[in-house]
């Protein structure tokens, strides 16, 4: 019945072509065929967040998502943050503040307030509690979490930024 | 939790969409943002055979000044809709209606049209629709159709859309002078579906009295519903809080038979319905004056 | 033998501790961060099969026949498993209390929705889950009983027919004089409590990757185990294996809370592998899986309490009547939550006397499992509200009723009336420090001032122990057999200078990686870049348990500080005879061995552990030369229960006090929390931030279950709240900010003092919100007794109230 597409996607800015069935959701795409298994799967119905991926530009649930729906477009995964090894200044934050404990919703929420911190550099609180409202974290009680992207919203605007900012 | 099999197209027109719509009659979903449907396909609770995704079809995602109104095309995603700087200076209680609607990951990729089309009882969108009147836009086999609000929200799920059809606009009429507004719902967490909601529009006339209400509860029925007799109560009326006590009342006796779930049960939502009804309109006339 | 290890900081082998103590960044995160940890769903081997498990629609319903003919005709399909199957190749699994468990399918019949009945194996899971809808079963549906009382009629269906009874225990446990106590009592107060099923819900769900290897007849399972050597034991048990052939490797994963369970699931995948050629096959446990059949649900009980109290406020007895409802089976090991609570029966307080009678019932509900905190939380919360109960009638502060009764900081250690051991605790201080830190009295002015203009806002004062370094004897009321959890470390020095520390346990979230590089970084002089932990497997790691019972800070601290004594008796004795002095002349001090009373005579520790590699000529006789030392700690002076469940069993008592102000909407039952203070003690932290982070953590967890979670069944046994859209966990917006202070009260019995912290705040902020929405609506004559305190259920009690 069903045949298979051929779609096209650059992630993390590299090219990416495969074969799927149109019932492949995304989440599965990017943690399968393309191996990269940092994004996670939590819930599968769009709720707690830890497939978030940011897709041209926006913080998407990719586990209700089609991967055919993302094809001809852009999409970073965790794995396209940081450089040669080095970590994010939004995780380098995340570090310093104590902002994870097991790590499995972390990556999805550091695609979210990638998203916020792009859009507003010095968000308000209410544009944090916004963003960090779609996710669901078990361990940390939210509030180094906070923390954390003050912190990383202050790091990008700084000088020291270093071509993150 | 992984979906069935289905077939997958999608269109660059709306003519093609409809005529794929037509030849699976019955057996095709329309998937747009696929915040409501993808969950669906994945319990297994949704089985098309063919999913007509609409979001390739070019000239449906704009915001615009239409009339006396905002034309909204049936693409555009939610998120568009609340970051507008249009709709923020334009239309406060549409914006004010956005921010309340799940979380900015699901209005990042979910659809003003599939919203309104889902028609949820408990969204926002289709609330917002009722209350102001919206006109929403079908495209079908026999062509383009016009219908409002009041006749597009028929029951649970279900809105006046053949199976054919797809909306490709929903223009939502701006609120005259000397208006206020006001939109608030009770949730378990901030961004879930409210248990209940109500939204209220409330105009003053020349010498201070009540020209015209707009009193719509929503997730208490299966639509959204318009509390006309409480309206009714308030016009000519002044703005005081034993008025709005009353039309609270009012309200809550409008509802034939309030929605109870795990959450809330029906005596619980009819009550709701009256509190949020008399907060909503006091807030709206403060707006007002 | 036990090892004598450093009692305080103080006697470490550093003259100026640089890391423990201190809030440093945890070890784990860049991994963690960069999304390569390798959680058990990014593992793949190849030739792997992905198994979907079809599961019971019926709470209750015999199992006439499974026809899987169709399904194993699907393309992509390589093994179906079904109840025949599995009765033939395994043993009940071993439950507490013992015989009331099944297979990991259903054989004969089904006793819960939810239930798995068969499993396929196929090459992706979207085709497992397509080959699990052409699986037939013809089900003769059979009554079910889902209340608990209920389940105790005569006539009711029973789950278990050969037990004549779904009572899974049923005793009585008094210590002291209780009647005596009530009979003499000034005032006695009763009341009763509802606590619905609410549970764990880790991030990530169970996983398991099986693979039996049908020419040595060995089976190795890859997985998101808690507690992968007490798995290990059980499979082989139950699937028939030697259990030197059972290999058990546990990943790093995404939070349990006790609740990652993975019995059956790790048994149908076993067996899958063992039809399918002996391929490896995963399962992932789904989200809706886990909520209607996985370690998910805890604590659906029924209570009535009663105090004996005299006029001054003094509690003289307490009285706990519970109705546990474990659900279809004992497996998850629900019950032992049922158990603990005798660790600190009675809280802070110097209540001499006190019964407990407890009845743990089944019912065609899914099996509990042990959730964050084992079963004070409800107890707490009981003890608690009675507390301001008593405050109440008798017109006592409820700060001042428990300064009246609590234990006095000088008589510890304290033993408690039902049995356990507290070692240490200043309860009076931890009182007084929330009290200041949110200004009480002006808090309790503008609780009346805001009752004036119409809102209502409540205090929750609540103070409880948080057991930590659990033991078996703590559920030896409900079956457990044993005393004593080992927890082994190896480390070991290599040419470098550089640690490697071996241990049986993978990260969970509680940052104990972090702690052991700290405590062996200030320990041996070296960088935490230095050490390396390595977790092993269960026939490669020392004697070991893991995490749970708030125990692995203490405990692999006490296993890494036994093995570096070991390992410095050995570098001393080395650097002795290279330096060629008497060894007691020789001292570890900053990293090196050195001469005392030498300046300069001193070699490193890397120097002593080459010496000790490549010249095995230069050593002492009876010194090996490995650089290398295993040790395996246990809780000192643990004894067995007696017949009353009386036994030293949680070594450690950490103690807290929450301050909670809430408002409650009246119109609509909203509870917000406006602040949130807290005052803890767990005796010297290791980590601060670690510490931090558990509270802030069980907080969460605390506010989820005293307002938003809850699992609700309907009279037929259908479980209702089978998503996150229905099973509410709380975020950013629902948990409040808290202001912390630590205070330090050091336990004389473990390693550096530290006591154990892991389950933290979920004993207490349950209680402390439930007692301020209690104390927000006391005024209107309103008694809330039911958790969650959910909005509907606030409105409903404010109805009735308005009624009467």
């Amino acid at each position: 019945m069903p045949t298979r597409r051929r779609i096209r996607l650059t992630v993390n800015e590299q090219p990416y072509e495969a074969e799927v069935e149109p019932r492949t959701t995304l989440v599965d795409l990017l943690r399968g065929e393309l191996g990269l298994t940092g994004t996670h799967v939590g819930c599968e119905h769009g709720v707690c967040g830890a497939c978030t991926v940011l897709w041209n530009g926006r913080a998407v649930r990719s586990c209700i998502m089609l991967a055919v729906q993302a094809d001809g477009g852009t999409i970073t995964t965790v794995e396209g943050l940081g450089r040669d090894g080095e970590l994010h200044p939004i995780q380098q934050a995340f570090l310093e503040e104590h902002g994870l404990q097991c790590g499995f919703c972390t990556p999805g929420f550091l695609m979210s307030i990638y998203e916020l911190l792009e859009r507003s550099p010095d968000p308000t609180d209410e544009e944090i509690k916004d963003t960090l409202g779609g996710h669901i974290c078990r361990c940390t009680g939210y509030q180094q979490i906070v923390a954390a992207v003050r912190s990383a919203a202050a790091k990008l605007r700084s000088p020291a930024a270093g071509g993150y900012g | 939790m992984k979906p069935p099999l289905f077939d997958y197209a999608d269109p660059r027109t709306v003519g093609e969409a409809v005529a794929l719509l037509q030849r699976h009659e019955g057996e095709a979903k329309v998937l747009s943002g696929g915040q409501s449907l993808v969950p669906l396909l994945n319990m297994r609770l949704a089985r098309p055979s063919i999913l007509v995704d609409v979001a390739r079809i070019d000239g449906l995602d704009y915001v615009r000044e239409h009339d006396a109104g905002l034309a909204v095309g049936a693409m555009t995603r939610q998120r568009t809709l609340e970051l507008s700087p249009l709709v923020k200076a334009r239309h406060p209680l549409l914006h004010a209606g956005t921010l309340l609607i799940s979380h900015p990951q699901n209005r990042n990729q979910g659809t003003v049209g599939g919203s309104l089309a889902h028609a949820d009882p408990a969204a926002e969108l289709p609330a917002l629709a009722l209350a102001l009147d919206a006109q929403l836009r079908a495209v079908g086999p026999n062509g383009e159709r016009t219908i409002g609000a009041a006749d597009f929200f028929v029951t649970y799920l279900t809105t006046a859309l053949e199976p054919s059809e797809i909306l490709v606009e929903a223009r939502f009429p701006l609120l005259p002078e000397r208006t206020g507004w006001s939109i608030m719902e009770v949730a378990r967490r901030h961004g879930d579906f409210a248990l209940a909601g109500a939204i209220s529009t409330l105009t003053l006339g020349g010498r201070g009295e009540i020209a015209a209400t707009r009193i719509v509860l929503f997730g208490v029925g299966a639509t959204a519903v318009r509390a006309r007799a409480a309206e009714q109560m308030t016009m000519g009326e002044r703005p005081d809080a034993r008025l709005f006590e009353r039309a609270g009342q009012r309200a809550s006796e409008e509802i034939d038979e309030p929605l109870s779930d795990v959450h809330a049960g029906a005596d619980y939502r009819r009550d709701l319905a009256r509190v949020l009804t008399r907060r909503a309109l006091a807030e709206a006339a403060a707006r007002a004056a | 033998m036990a090892v004598e290890t450093p009692r305080t900081l103080a006697e470490m082998p550093t003259s100026a501790p640089r890391f423990v103590g201190r809030p440093v960044p945890r070890v784990e995160d860049p991994l963690l961060l960069t999304g390569r940890t390798e959680f058990i769903d990014n593992f793949t081997l190849p030739g792997m099969l992905h198994c979907a498990i079809l599961r019971s629609p019926h709470p209750h319903a015999r199992i006439r026949a499974v026809d899987t003919s169709e399904a194993e005709k699907l393309p992509g399909v390589v093994a179906v498993l079904t109840g025949a199957d599995v009765k033939r190749w395994t043993q009940p699994t071993p439950t507490v209390p013992p015989g009331w468990g099944g297979h990991c399918l259903a054989t004969d019949k089904a006793r819960f929705v939810g239930e798995p009945v068969a499993a396929v194996a196929a090459t992706s899971r979207y085709v497992a889950e397509d080959a699990l809808e052409l699986i037939v079963v013809d089900y003769e549906p059979l009554p079910a009983v889902v209340d608990a009382a209920r389940a105790l009629d005569p006539g009711s269906p029973l789950l278990f027919e050969e037990h004549g009874s779904n009572a899974m225990l049923q005793r009585v446990f008094t210590w002291g004089d209780v009647d005596g106590a009530f009979a003499g009592a000034d005032r006695v107060l009763t009341d009763r409590f509802r606590w619905h099923r609410v549970g764990a819900n880790p991030l990530e769900t169970f996983g398991v990757v099986s693979q039996w290897d049908l020419v040595d007849g060995s089976l190795t399972c890859r997985g998101s185990f808690q507690s992968q050597f007490h798995m290990a034991i059980a499979r082989a048990l139950v699937l028939g294996l030697p259990s030197h052939k059972v290999r058990l490797i546990s990943h790093p994963h995404g939070g349990s809370f006790g609740g990652k369970g993975g019995a059956r699931g790790t048994d149908i995948t076993a067996l899958l592998s063992r039809k399918s050629g002996g391929r490896p096959v995963k399962w992932i446990e789904d989200r809706m899986e886990y909520l209607a059949g996985g370690a998910s649900q805890a604590w659906d009980r029924h209570y009535e309490a009663s105090l004996a109290l005299k006029n001054d406020g003094t509690v003289t007895g307490f009285r706990v009547k519970l109705l546990d409802d474990l659900g279809a089976t004992a497996e998850g090991w629900g019950a032992v939550s049922a158990a603990k609570p005798l660790a600190a029966f009675t809280g802070c307080y110097a209540i001499p006397t006190a019964q407990y009678d407890l009845t743990i019932v089944a019912t065609n509900k899914l099996p509990g499992s042990p959730y964050r905190g084992m079963g004070p939380p409800p107890h707490n919360w009981v003890l608690e509200q009675m507390m301001d109960v008593a405050a109440r009638e008798l017109g006592i502060d409820p700060a001042e009723i428990r300064r009246r009764n609590y234990i006095p900081a000088d008589q510890f250690p304290y033993t408690i009336a039902s049995g356990n051991e507290y070692d240490s605790g200043n309860y009076e201080a931890t009182l007084a420090a929330v009290l200041e830190m949110s200004d009480y009295s002006r808090l309790r002015a503008e609780q009346a001032e805001a009752r004036q203009n119409g809102r209502w806002l409540g205090i929750g004062l609540v103070n409880t122990i948080e057991p930590g370094v659990f033991d078996w004897n703590a559920y030896a009321v409900v079956g457990q057999p044993g005393t004593g959890v080992p927890e082994g470390a190896t480390v070991a020095i290599d040419l470098f200078g550089k640690l490697l520390v071996k241990v049986g346990f993978a990260l969970e979230g509680q940052g104990q990686y972090t702690v052991i590089s700290q405590v062996l970084a200030d320990y041996f002089g070296v960088e935490l870049a230095d050490i390396r932990v390595v977790p092993q497997d269960t026939l490669s790691a020392p004697p070991h348990f893991g995490p749970g019972g708030s125990r692995l800070g203490v405990a692999i601290t006490g296993a890494v500080l036994g093995a570096a004594e070991l390992l410095r008796r050995k570098l001393v004795k080395v650097a002795a005879g290279l330096l060629q002095a008497p060894p007691e002349m020789v001292e570890l001090m900053d990293g090196k061995l050195r001469l005392r009373g030498v300046p300069g005579a001193e070699m490193s520790i890397a120097q002593v552990a080459g010496a000790m590699l490549a010249r095995s000529d230069l050593l002492p006789p009876d010194v090996d030369p490995n650089p290398e030392a295993t040790y395996v700690w246990t809780a000192p002076g643990r004894t067995p229960a007696d017949d009353q469940g009386r036994a030293k069993s949680y070594l450690t008592a950490a103690n807290a006090c929450h301050l909670v102000l809430v408002e409650v909407d009246i119109e609509t039952g909203k509870v917000e929390i406006l602040k949130y203070w807290i005052a803890d003690d767990c005796g010297t932290r290791l980590n601060p931030a670690n510490v931090e982070g558990m509270t802030q953590g069980g907080v969460a967890q605390g506010v989820g279950a005293a307002l938003l979670e809850e699992y609700v069944y309907n009279e037929d046994g259908q479980l209702l709240t089978s998503t996150f859209m229905d099973y509410l966990l709380p975020s950013v917006y629902e948990v409040p900010m808290t202001e912390k202070r630590a205070l330090v009260t050091p336990s004389p019995f473990t390693p550096l003092g530290a006591k154990g912290v892991g389950e933290a705040a979920m004993h207490t902020t349950p209680a402390a919100v439930m007692c301020a929405i209690q104390d927000a609506l006391a005024p209107l004559g309103v008694r809330v007794r039911e958790v969650p305190a959910s909005p509907h259920r606030l409105w409903s009690l404010l109805k009735e109230a308005r009624r009467s």
